[in-house]
């Protein structure tokens, strides 16, 4: 892959049909994790179910369509949202090292969810909306805060104020275990905040997947503009952009798509951060090419994450714990290698 | 083109106006170089041309309506504008980079097609840095970037173009060819507005100068005019002699704009002769 990226165009005829096969190859890996990960798991027995038996056996059809589908599926939205959202959080806010998680917005949903949940409504609409509301805040106060620190360079003040706003909405979060129900409403949430998709059916996955997808959408579209939106202020000002309207604009997508999955999936941390890093190894920089990469990357690591969550153990593996472990992995092996480079 | 009347800026957080009581009117095709010391305001008239600071008092008049009030993407494709240092946060591709000067093209969420590809190319040619087009923007030398960015704002096809200290960072080399650069776009027609605190760089590049210190304006005039020890050392507040220190704009002085302005003389890195086209900004 880095081969690709240094060697010296030919000529003066480089061009965009050059990468054009490497997203399609991402797409074509992803969709086909995605058949694989359908058939991995316990059934009949742990490991990979022989195609051979669907006409035969009855139940691993009803398995594979209503418990294992929608979950596959479930688990690639997620990805792909939440790749997607980080990319954008990344090139809005020109800062290689965020992801909505640093920033308060995946504590400020838990937040939000659990106070829902706590509140008796359990519908998930309501803990979806409840999530988004609360993440949007902790956006709005880790940027408002690192805008007024007196200390540190942009990115470190970012860094620091989503530190402080995640913590503020834990101690939060705390409050609110405090005060659930430990036999109903608690091992709801302490499931919740661990991340898993376990339990997700066709109707809870349709009664998310509508904001996902059009989250999606927008992030897809503006993949070019956020190209743009990541010079400095001034210089995309100079553009013709609207920086601080067309990034908040952004942001409040990502954040929303980020929401509505969260509320069924729980917190699912670092492959916002990691995944958009590797997008943009294999295909460039460029927003058109790294969008559609991390969206596609994105829902294919989400996808083996969660099917080995569920297929390692006899007992279902969090899947928060399953990414946080691959992503911290690859998050290391990026820093020590020279792929990263932050310019300050 | 742009004209500025009784300007006062000041910045948000500041105690004091950056720029005071500033006015000057910069003709069509002119080359007009903002000359004076660190901290004189010179950034501030530039951010004041593109809209982007509101004078507290007084108008900027950029094609003869309000900077601040063109809507975005009609005033991007009135002026270009290029900041003093500009950090870079992704390994964009020289020529992806310089793609982006087309967005003031295209609609909001559309992206560059093969025309406006071919366009970022032929801005790379034309500042003679087209093996650049494949290299990621953060691997480039200070030189070659400011010349890759200088190419975005040549896509960018604006009629004014808007220059913070285009060379400061520079060597000579590389202060030199931006310095042609710049010369070419003049020779393209276009409006240039460039501020410095290289005497001999405006003396090479512009049709004249104008003086600041501590936002105001102290001399308008051709380089001959303006570029004399005794305004210099007011300006700068420093004594300016003429030594006979070797530049490269003397050698390259005839060069890319012979036909628009005199060679400063040489054994002068600061030309007093006259012989510079008078065509300077009316002071109002």
């Amino acid at each position: 892959m880095e081969s690709a990226r240094d060697r010296p165009s030919v000529g003066r005829t480089p061009h965009p049909a050059r990468r054009a096969p490497t997203n399609a190859a991402l797409w074509a890996v992803a969709f086909l994790l995605l058949a694989l990960a359908l058939l991995a798991g316990r059934y009949p027995e742990p490991g990979f179910l022989d195609p051979r038996i669907l006409a035969s056996d009855e139940l691993a059809r009803t398995l594979l369509l209503t418990v294992r589908l929608p979950r596959v599926l479930a688990a690639a939205l997620l990805g792909a949202v939440l790749a997607a959202s980080g990319n954008a959080f990344q090139m809005v806010f020109s800062n290689p090292l965020v992801e909505p998680g640093f920033l308060g917005v995946s504590q400020g949903a838990a937040f939000g969810a659990a106070l829902a949940m706590v509140l008796g409504l359990r519908h998930d609409l309501a803990v979806s909306g409840s999530a988004f509301v609360f993440a949007l805040a902790g956006l709005g106060a880790s940027a408002a805060l690192a805008r007024r620190f007196r200390f540190g360079g942009w990115v470190l003040r970012l860094v620091l104020a989503g530190i402080a706003v995640s913590a503020f909405f834990s101690s939060a979060l705390a409050w609110v275990k405090y005060a659930a129900d430990p036999l109903r409403e608690l091992p709801d949430i302490a499931y919740w905040t661990l991340g898993g998709l376990s339990g997700i059916g066709w109707k809870r996955l349709a009664a998310v997947a509508p904001v996902a997808l059009a989250s999606l959408g927008v992030l897809r579209a503006a993949g070019w503009r956020l190209s743009i939106l990541s010079l400095e202020d001034a210089a995309s000002f100079s553009l013709g952009a609207r920086p601080g309207r067309e990034r908040a604009l952004i942001l409040t997508a990502a954040v929303a798509g980020v929401a509505a999955l969260t509320a069924v999936s729980g917190i699912v941390s670092w492959a916002g951060l990691i995944v958009p890093h590797a997008a943009r190894l294999l295909v460039g920089a460029d927003g058109r090419r790294s969008m559609p990469a991390s969206i596609a990357l994105g829902a294919a690591f989400l996808t083996v994450c969660d099917a080995v969550s569920r297929t390692l153990l006899p007992g279902e593996l969090p899947l928060g714990v399953t990414t946080a472990f691959l992503g911290t992995a690859a998050f290391t092996a990026l820093l020590l290698g020279r792929a990263v480079t932050v310019v300050r | 083109m742009l004209e500025y009347r009784d300007v006062h800026l000041r910045y948000p957080e500041g105690d004091r106006d950056a720029v005071s009581g500033f006015s000057l009117s910069v003709p069509e095709g002119s080359v007009l170089a903002l000359l004076g010391p660190n901290g004189s305001g010179k950034s501030t008239l530039l951010l004041a041309a593109l809209g982007w600071m509101r004078p507290r008092s007084g108008e900027v008049l950029l094609a003869g309506r309000p900077a601040s009030s063109w809507p975005p993407g009609e005033r991007a494709r009135k002026a270009a504008y290029l900041s003093q240092i500009e950090r870079i946060s992704f390994t964009y591709e020289a020529r992806e980079f310089v793609l982006m000067g087309r967005a003031p093209h295209l609609a909001p969420l559309a992206e560059p097609d093969a025309r406006d590809e071919e366009r970022a190319r032929a801005a790379l040619d034309a500042l003679g840095i087209g093996d650049f087009a494949g290299r990621p923007v953060t691997a480039l030398s200070g030189g070659e970037l400011q010349l890759v960015r200088l190419a975005r704002c040549l896509v960018q096809e604006a009629p004014l173009v808007l220059l913070d200290e285009p060379t400061a960072a520079l060597d000579p080399a590389n202060a030199l060819r931006v310095a042609q650069a710049l010369a070419a776009l003049a020779r393209e027609g276009r409006t240039v507005v460039f501020s410095t605190h290289d005497a001999a760089l405006a003396a090479y590049a512009a049709d004249s100068v104008v003086l600041i210190r501590e936002g105001r304006l102290l001399a308008t005039g051709s380089a001959g005019e303006t570029l004399v020890p005794g305004l210099l050392s007011k300006t700068f507040s420093v004594p300016f002699g003429i030594s006979g220190a070797p530049s490269p704009f003397l050698q390259a002085g005839a060069g890319p704009t012979g036909d628009r302005r005199s060679p400063p003389p040489t054994g002068s890195s600061i030309p007093g002769a006259p012989g510079d086209r008078g065509s300077g900004p009316s002071p109002r």
